[in-house]
């Protein structure tokens, strides 16, 4: 296998940059309102231009109010359940990690609903409900895993799967309670949904908050990405390689947690994709975590993108869950490559 | 999508004259003065449209609306738990109606953050929904229409209520879903159309579906048990004689004794349709009352109930049941 280098790293980015650019061209051609590429590029060149007043009204309405946030948010979710992935993959040395099992999504989900009990109207407090609630397992679960004061990766896990079947089965109490049109929401939110509107009107403000979280958590689990192919042979064998295993575990621990809970805030509980892609992104770049975790992110981005668009279109008008697609669309892909990589 | 080409694009800075009201769910929402194409986002919300004569004014409805069956070839904008936002936009509405009953939240928002009107009806009662069919019809610019139907439908319950009013209320158990035994609560309309029909549901429950065990069924005891057309597919008899042999359900005296009724699925809408559902559980539960040879004997206590109502028609805006 060729080595490593700067340069592979940058050019397999930018060759997965220019696919992610292609499905997001496609996913603001397609959907229930037929718009054709020439008055989708004219649309955009007249917004970039300032000439607002140009651009009919529902053509604004379906490019900027409706595809290209949901575009937006489909990337941003993507890349960060992705990332968290191969981060708790990597962290739990396990291959069946993804940024639910340590519990994370049944807090933010019990945020979330404990907000539609309490202020089933408040625009933007289900999202600032279920960050709350995923922050305080991450926090709960990152103390009872620990061991002689150390993060311990079985105990870790376990701490996670426990959390989360305690958390699920309060929802599930909860649940009795909710009436008729806040179970409604929870359902979606609990199949991962894009189509909410965003909880403030500066769409773009609020968008380029998240993306800035994304980039300070993603960047932060990058720092670690040589340390952590050290860990992945063995922590014994990294700590002697001088290796500051605990710091590594916590910057990861609290990286992937913060990527996750930033997914699961938005977009409710979105399977698989952080499973998925960074186990295709190893059979197709290698193990290596430099490459993985920038592949990973741009890869999960174009699977959730991918995913809404059919999500949008297959049975429209009438729209799908987008979680319901990737699991879809994701399981026959994974056993493809499996198989593939086995011959 | 055809029918939304031929529709001329509006210029951005056109602004149409608007009026402000608060929806049935509390939202201050702009609404233009003059309604021309209006989209729908569940069943009810289409019949009551087309009751009111404006189903040229619709320009689209959801893949659930089949009622008039006219509903089924209107575009649709996909089913009313998930619209396509881009099908509403396409369709130029200038008022989108939506219901709690059926829609999220979550729908309305984003359409009104694209500007587009909303009017969210949430109706809790027969007369809760009255009063909705009036305000929508106001928006859509049917005011007449909507006085003349919410007063043909309020008299036809009253005549309903008129034949019950001295009578016990029938206990019943209205099945929404079968396995796991789901029914309603206390809060649903569907609990209030029962009322308006002599009937009441041995369950009481602040949830809206709440799913309960045959256990407590069998300890209650209902006198009738209530199922929805759609629940079963299969003739009454057939369904009887399914549930004759089925554990829990055969402990049921109502079922010994063939006391089930199949209700119009209208009961399910609060549309205008459900008086009509309403009127089949009053004649199902008290067959008596309502076949003619009765309707004889009991002329005199008849001609008292009728003055009584005559009496009554001031109270009835007070309270919801003045009767019970």
């Amino acid at each position: 296998m060729r080595p490593l280098t700067p340069q592979r790293i940058v050019g397999t980015c930018a060759l997965l940059c220019g696919v992610l650019f292609v499905v997001c061209v496609i996913s603001l051609r397609m959907g229930a309102y037929q718009i054709s590429v020439r008055d989708i590029v004219s649309t955009l060149f007249n917004a970039a231009t300032g000439r607002r007043e140009e651009i009919p009204v529902e053509f604004w309405q379906v490019v900027f109010g409706l595809r290209l946030p949901r575009i937006a948010l489909g990337v941003l979710v993507g890349a960060s359940l992705s990332t968290a992935g191969a981060g708790f993959q990597a962290l739990l040395r396990n291959p069946l990690a993804d940024p639910y099992v340590l519990g994370v999504s049944s807090g933010a989900a019990l945020g979330a609903i404990v907000s539609l009990i309490l202020a089933p109207h408040t625009v933007g407090a289900i999202q600032m409900a279920a960050f709350v609630g995923a922050a305080s397992t991450i926090a709960a679960v990152y103390f009872l895993g620990r061991r002689g004061g150390q993060l311990d990766s079985p105990t870790l896990l376990l701490a996670g799967i426990v959390a989360a079947s305690f958390l699920s089965a309060i929802i599930m109490f909860l649940l009795t309670m909710v009436t008729g049109s806040e179970l409604r929401s929870i359902a979606f939110w609990l199949m991962g949904d894009l189509t909410a509107p965003p909880p403030t009107t500066n769409v773009l403000g609020w968008l380029g908050f998240l993306f800035f979280v994304f980039l300070v958590a993603a960047g932060a689990m990058y720092t670690t990405s040589s340390d952590l192919n050290l860990i992945l042979t063995g922590e014994q064998e990294a700590k002697h390689l001088g290796v500051n295993v605990n710091r590594v575990k916590f910057v990861v621990y609290i990286a992937a947690s913060v990527l996750t809970g930033l997914a699961v805030s938005v977009s409710g509980a979105i399977g698989y994709v952080g499973l998925l892609v960074p186990h295709v992104m190893r059979m197709l770049f290698g193990t290596d975590y430099r490459m993985l975790i920038p592949t990973a992110a741009i890869g999960g981005a174009i699977a959730i993108v991918l995913a809404d668009t059919l999500a949008r279109t297959v049975v429209a008008p009438t729209e799908l869950p987008v979680g319901a697609m990737t699991a879809l669309a994701g399981a026959p892909v994974f056993i493809y490559l499996m198989r593939r990589r086995m011959r | 999508m055809q029918a939304a080409a031929a529709v001329p694009r509006q210029a951005p800075g056109f602004k149409r004259a608007m009026k402000f009201v608060t929806d049935e769910t509390g939202r201050r929402v702009a609404i233009p003065f003059s309604v021309q194409r209006i989209v729908t986002l569940a069943p009810d919300l289409t019949e009551t449209v087309y009751a009111l004569g404006l189903e040229d004014k619709l320009a689209a409805d959801t893949t659930f609306c089949d009622t008039p069956a006219a509903a089924k070839w209107k575009p649709h904008i996909g089913s009313p738990q998930t619209p396509s936002l881009e099908a509403i936009v396409a369709m130029h509405p200038d008022l989108v109606l939506a219901t709690t009953s059926i829609n999220r939240p979550e729908t309305a928002d984003a359409l009104l953050r694209l500007g587009i009107s909303v009017y969210t009806s949430d109706p809790h009662t027969v007369r809760g929904m009255l009063d909705s069919i009036a305000r929508m019809a106001d928006l859509m610019g049917a005011n007449e229409q909507g006085t003349a139907l919410v007063a043909q439908l309020k008299a036809r319950l009253d005549a309903v209520h008129a034949r019950m009013a001295e009578l016990p209320l029938v206990h019943v158990l209205f099945v929404v879903w079968e396995d796991p035994l789901i029914t309603i609560g206390q809060n649903t309309f569907i609990a209030d159309a029962l009322r308006w029909a002599g009937a009441e549901s041995v369950i009481v429950a602040d949830q809206n579906w709440p799913q309960v065990s045959m256990e407590e069924i069998v300890r209650l005891q209902p006198e009738y048990i209530l199922f929805t057309e759609n629940h079963s597919e299969s003739n009454g008899d057939h369904e009887l004689n399914r549930l004759r042999t089925r554990p829990g359900w055969k402990a049921l005296q109502a079922i010994q004794m063939g006391h089930m009724v199949r209700v119009d699925d209208e009961i399910t809408k609060p549309s205008p349709g459900l008086v009509g559902a309403i009127e089949q559980i009053a004649r199902a539960l008290h067959p008596d009352v309502f076949s003619s040879g009765a309707r004889r004997e009991s002329f005199e206590t008849q001609g008292r109930m009728m003055t009584e109502l005559f009496a009554n028609v001031g109270c009835e805006r007070e309270c919801d049941f003045c009767a019970l």
